[in-house]
């Protein structure tokens, strides 16, 4: 019987208070050693007071529909399984940081100390056994959703269809899997900031 | 519009001056085969010495461009993996195979020359040069289907590193007959050495030809990439403004392209072999401040 589960995440932004409690928690859950990151949380600040706002964007790998790292990977090491979730199999992972080269939202890391290519996974094997994702576990503010979205009852199904969603980077083309609600267009616009950085 | 990073994970840097010495090593062996097995097809007994040359460098080149790729990996030990885990939409597949196959033809091809079997250099100087143009036409590829990061996402960078395969792979050869000429033929036939100093002279107008065509493909790049999408637009404010100015104008564009034109075509610097020495040894620094300005300004544009 063919599996017709799609795991998605959705980020509720109007509730992330930016605790980065998920990035510790994806840190724990995963054993990511210091330095490389899964899932993090960007912040911005804007405007100039008194009209000012704080902005945070959780980021993660997108698990893609149409991933560029499975299409560029040469061995086949990064792999979908049928739920959607987008794999890497670390015993077959050269190492070739190609695939980070080309995804656009820098969401994997070569581990300093296993000497290969890592990512978010959604926490596949929580997820196998029932369990959600340790960042949608442990998010204090229950802005992270995490389901099936060809299951038209989940939670996940029913807050995207009546919510204004959006995604990183739509032109690219990817098809990520990681919906948000309000977001932020200077916080998810990378040049931006980078410009105002450098002046 | 005041807006502030308070916190950001860092930005790595994936590919470095390994994958850019790759890219350089291959170049020259796809130009130098691509010279040489022209002279070698064009038939005409004077030019054997200067198809000689690009016969040994094309091989070498290629025997030491695989290492730096080698050393890059994070996981060496399992190379192995490329030959038996095929992905066939990753230009990293087709270019393991790419990368067996036409140093072997180079190796033979090099053999077949150095023998004085004529027919068998020609045939696989025929299969070479399509093996060449690939080998070299493929990691243009590899850059192009990075998606992410627009310097690279370009239709044109694999014509671009063709093109720059040319005149490094030109320059190179331009020097290693010069050095021969000048230290080991003049002194045992000074009518042979007239006529090798008339080739390489030739070969020299020739590099300056494709570097017009080199300087032509990347003022196409430029304005494309000024006109077109935010991000396009902020790498290319880096290459002309930012941080690779030096690099990309100074050295690549400058030194690199410029004075080295200026020099082959000048008759009184363009007759004489210490001018297009000279203009070759420029060239051979701005290609590979080509290949570092392409890898490394094409990751610098932050992502997240």
């Amino acid at each position: 019987m063919k599996n017709n589960k799609r795991y998605a995440m959705l980020i509720d932004l109007r509730k992330c208070v930016g605790c980065h409690t998920c990035s510790v928690a994806c840190k724990a859950e995963n054993s990511f050693p210091v330095g490389v990151f899964a899932s993090w949380v960007k912040i911005i600040e804007k405007g100039k007071f008194p009209h000012v706002s704080r902005s945070f964007l959780p980021l993660s790998c997108n698990n893609c529909e149409k991933p560029i790292c499975l299409t560029n990977c040469p061995v086949k090491a990064t792999w979908k399984r049928e739920d959607g979730i987008v794999m890497i199999d670390q015993h077959r992972c050269i190492g070739c940081k190609y695939c980070i080269a080309s995804c656009p939202y820098d969401a994997r890391f070569v581990n300093p100390l296993k000497k290969y290519v890592q990512k978010c996974t959604f926490c596949h094997h929580r997820v196998d056994v029932g369990l959600v994702p340790a960042c949608v576990e442990t998010c204090i503010g229950r802005a992270r959703i995490f389901g099936d979205i060809n299951d038209p009852n989940s939670l996940i199904s029913q807050t995207i269809s009546t919510n204004p969603v959006n995604v990183i980077k739509p032109e690219m083309g990817t098809e990520p899997r990681v919906f948000y609600v309000g977001l932020d267009l200077d916080a998810a616009d990378p040049i931006k900031v980078w410009k105002v950085l450098e002046d | 519009m005041d807006i502030q990073v308070i916190y950001n994970t860092p930005y790595y840097i994936p590919l470095g001056i390994f994958i850019a010495t790759y890219f350089y090593l291959t170049g020259i062996s796809a130009g130098s085969f691509v010279i040489s097995a022209v002279t070698v097809l064009g038939g005409k007994k004077e030019y054997k010495s200067i198809g000689k040359i690009g016969s040994i460098l094309a091989p070498v080149s290629l025997l030491i461009a695989p290492i730096f790729l080698l050393i890059d990996l994070e996981q060496p030990m399992r190379f192995w993996h490329l030959y038996i885990y095929l992905q066939m939409t990753s230009p990293i597949t087709y270019g393991t195979f790419l990368l067996s196959a036409y140093p072997l033809n180079g190796v033979l091809y090099a053999w077949a020359l150095f023998a004085n079997k004529e027919k068998t250099a020609k045939i696989l100087g025929i299969t070479g040069i399509p093996l060449a143009i690939c080998t070299h036409g493929y990691t243009g590829f590899i850059l192009a289907l990075g998606k992410g990061r627009p310097l690279w996402s370009t239709a044109l960078m694999p014509t671009l590193f063709i093109v720059s395969a040319m005149v490094s792979g030109i320059a190179l050869v331009i020097l290693i007959a010069s050095f021969n000429n000048f230290f080991f033929t003049k002194r045992k036939d000074v009518e042979k050495a007239e006529q090798e100093k008339k080739l390489i002279l030739n070969l020299g107008k020739f590099m300056g030809a494709t570097i017009v065509a080199d300087l032509f493909l990347i003022l196409n790049d430029i304005l494309v990439l000024l006109t077109s999408k935010t991000e396009e637009y902020h790498v290319a404010q880096l290459l002309l403004f930012g941080e690779f100015k030096f690099l990309f104008l100074g050295i690549e564009i400058f030194l690199g392209s410029i004075v080295p034109l200026f020099v082959v075509f000048f008759p009184k610097t363009g007759q004489t072999l210490r001018g297009n020495v000279f203009a070759s040894l420029l060239v051979m620094i701005g290609v590979f401040a080509m290949r570092l300005t392409v890898v490394y300004a094409g990751q610098s544009v932050p992502l997240h």
